[in-house]
């Protein structure tokens, strides 16, 4: 089995992303709602075959089954040149069935547990500027904890291109505080240096009246240290694309907005992530959950 | 763990009833959260750590799934995860990780009558860390609000019997059943509200095993607890309070011999929410 860490697989991050996005469109937002305070929380609960963090395989047998919660603060809105202020406090898990959970040495599910916390800015143009701060923890002590200060600069331009839109994304990702207890640990790859991850993708999707459908896309690089194997940092992670289906279950009621999703994602690996995939470049990923926001 | 919810219960009762209008929650979800810090952890008067700093992050979710004036007024459902983060040895600085103590939670809660509730609870205790073998336990809470026929003088009597399914408290030979007679008297000074809990923790079965077999009495204890909210009214971002109290607990002898003392002052304070 592989190395270690974890932390929302692509699949997460898309489905996060997306669900809260899909489900606050206006074809979903039917009846009045009943939070139109400045906190908003957005939960799911999601199975997959496989868990692949960033393309690192996290999990070779059983399922994995990732509860989430998110709390989202609006602390400011505005028509200058900033138009939005925005905190968020999650908690992000994984629990698994097979090799590294209850089927494995540990005996116990819980595989992982994220906290974060991000603070983001949005400026004209559906331009925002987000900071993550993550703590990677395992409880059933699979890998040793990674912490990390991420950067996404996105682009909404559904504005502009309307149905066309691709909404792009850049993220930039340092993990910290790698060295401990004397060791170098607390790293995704579990290598000798703590690393530094780039990402960019895209999510173009559209909404219909009964479902929505997007279908993100992804690529993942290292710009140092961030897939090392054997000594050597190799620079291309992993390609992914995947289909999100996402069916609201009613519009928005006293209970929230809630909804059904599923998906398919297919990742090609690379060199180092293909190592940690048992030498196999490809990977399929199914999934699927129930998600709300309230 | 008790007395948060009392700190917490107390700085969002008197908010709700006066500020409805503003409220900017009005559906059937209620979000309850805080972080406190104190300078001990009893668990049902078991001793867990005394050293350094232990921090407890939690957060409730409320469901309210009926509503009504019949006999049975209210129906809801609570979803809930409590931390323990400890500085000392029963974290950092003796297990290398600061994750001592993580429970998942959920109650299904039936409201009655003359306020009186019963609540089913399972709970799920794990250590990230390792400090103590997973315990689950089911609960059952019978509770009685008498503000409505004693005003300010009502005691919010209360009964819990917990019955562990895996795992123990004690770490003894048997899962164990536990017993709690507990009261929470309050008054409100103005916007500040002033609790009074009283917690008596006895063994029904096996729940304080210790050298000498299972002994009765597990503990008592008395608290005060001022909590102080920031507004008069629910704002966009909820109600927000600080609070802090001061309990202190006696043992009985199985818990005395783990302590090392047959008495102990918890302080504590924190910031809570709800929304």
């Amino acid at each position: 089995m592989v190395s270690r860490c974890g932390i929302r697989s692509s699949v997460v991050v898309i489905l996060a992303g997306c669900m809260a996005a899909l489900v606050g469109t206006p074809a979903f937002a039917q009846d009045k709602d009943p939070n139109p305070g400045a906190m908003t929380l957005t939960a799911s609960f999601d199975f997959l075959n496989q868990y692949q963090f960033r393309g690192i395989r996290q999990n070779s047998t059983g399922i994995a089954m990732w509860p989430a919660v998110d709390l989202g603060i609006a602390t400011y809105s505005g028509k200058g040149g900033l138009k939005s202020l925005g905190v968020n406090l999650g908690t992000w898990n994984s629990l698994h069935t097979g090799d590294t959970g209850s089927d494995g040495p540990s005996g116990k599910l819980w595989y992982e547990s994220d906290f974060y916390a991000s603070l983001g800015f949005g400026f004209g143009g559906g331009t925002s500027f987000t900071t993550t701060y993550t703590s990677y923890t395992s409880p059933n002590g699979s890998y040793s904890t990674v912490k990390e200060i991420m950067f996404k600069l996105a682009v909404d331009d559904s504005g502009h291109f309307g149905k066309g839109a691709v909404k792009p994304y850049v993220i930039v990702a340092r993990e910290l505080d790698a060295t401990q207890d004397g060791l170098t640990n607390g790293q995704a790859d579990g290598g000798l240096n703590a690393g530094t991850y780039l990402e960019f993708g895209g999510a173009p999707g559209f909404s219909g009246k009964k479902a929505s459908v997007s279908i993100p896309v992804k690529i993942g690089m290292s710009l140092s240290n961030y897939y090392e194997l054997l000594g050597v940092d190799n620079k291309f992670g992993f390609f992914s694309v995947a289909g999100l289906v996402t069916v609201p279950l009613g519009g928005t009621t006293n209970f929230g907005a809630w909804n059904v999703h599923g998906g398919i994602e297919y990742q090609r690996l690379g060199t180092t992530t293909q190592a940690f995939n048992g030498g196999e470049a490809n990977q399929a990923i199914y999934s699927f959950g129930l998600g709300f926001t309230y | 763990m008790t007395w948060v919810a009392v700190a917490l219960s107390m700085a969002t009762t008197p908010l709700r009833a006066q500020g409805t209008s503003a409220d900017p929650n009005l559906g059937n979800l209620k979000l309850t959260s805080g972080f406190d810090v104190t300078n001990a952890y009893l668990f049902r008067g078991i001793p867990q750590d005394d050293t350094g700093v232990i921090m407890w992050p939690y957060a409730d979710l409320g469901i309210t799934l009926h509503h009504g004036d019949g006999a049975l007024g209210n129906v809801g459902v609570n979803v809930g995860m409590w931390n323990s983060l400890h500085t000392g040895l029963a974290g950092l600085d003796g297990l290398g990780k600061l994750w001592y103590e993580s429970d998942f939670y959920t109650t299904l809660a039936l409201g009655f009558g003359k306020g009186t509730s019963l609540g089913v609870t399972y709970t799920a205790y794990n250590s990230p860390n390792s400090g103590f073998v997973p315990v689950k336990e089911v609960s059952f809470k019978l509770a009685m609000d008498d503000s409505g026929p004693l005003g300010r003088y009502a005691s919010k009597p209360y009964v819990i019997v917990a019955r562990e399914l895996e795992g123990q408290a004690d770490a003894g030979t048997k899962e164990g059943t536990y017993l709690e007679l507990g009261a929470a008297p309050s008054i409100g000074l103005g916007r500040v509200g002033v609790a009074v809990p009283l917690r008596l923790g006895l063994s029904l079965a096996d729940y304080y095993e210790g050298a000498n077999g299972d002994e009765r009495f597990g503990f008592f204890s008395v608290a005060g607890v001022v909590t102080v909210p920031f507004s008069s009214r629910p704002t966009r971002f909820g109600s927000w309070n600080v609070h802090g109290g001061v309990e202190f607990v006696t043992l009985g002898d199985r818990n005395e011999a783990i302590l090392g003392d047959r008495s102990k002052v918890i302080v504590s304070g924190g910031i809570g929410l709800s929304y």
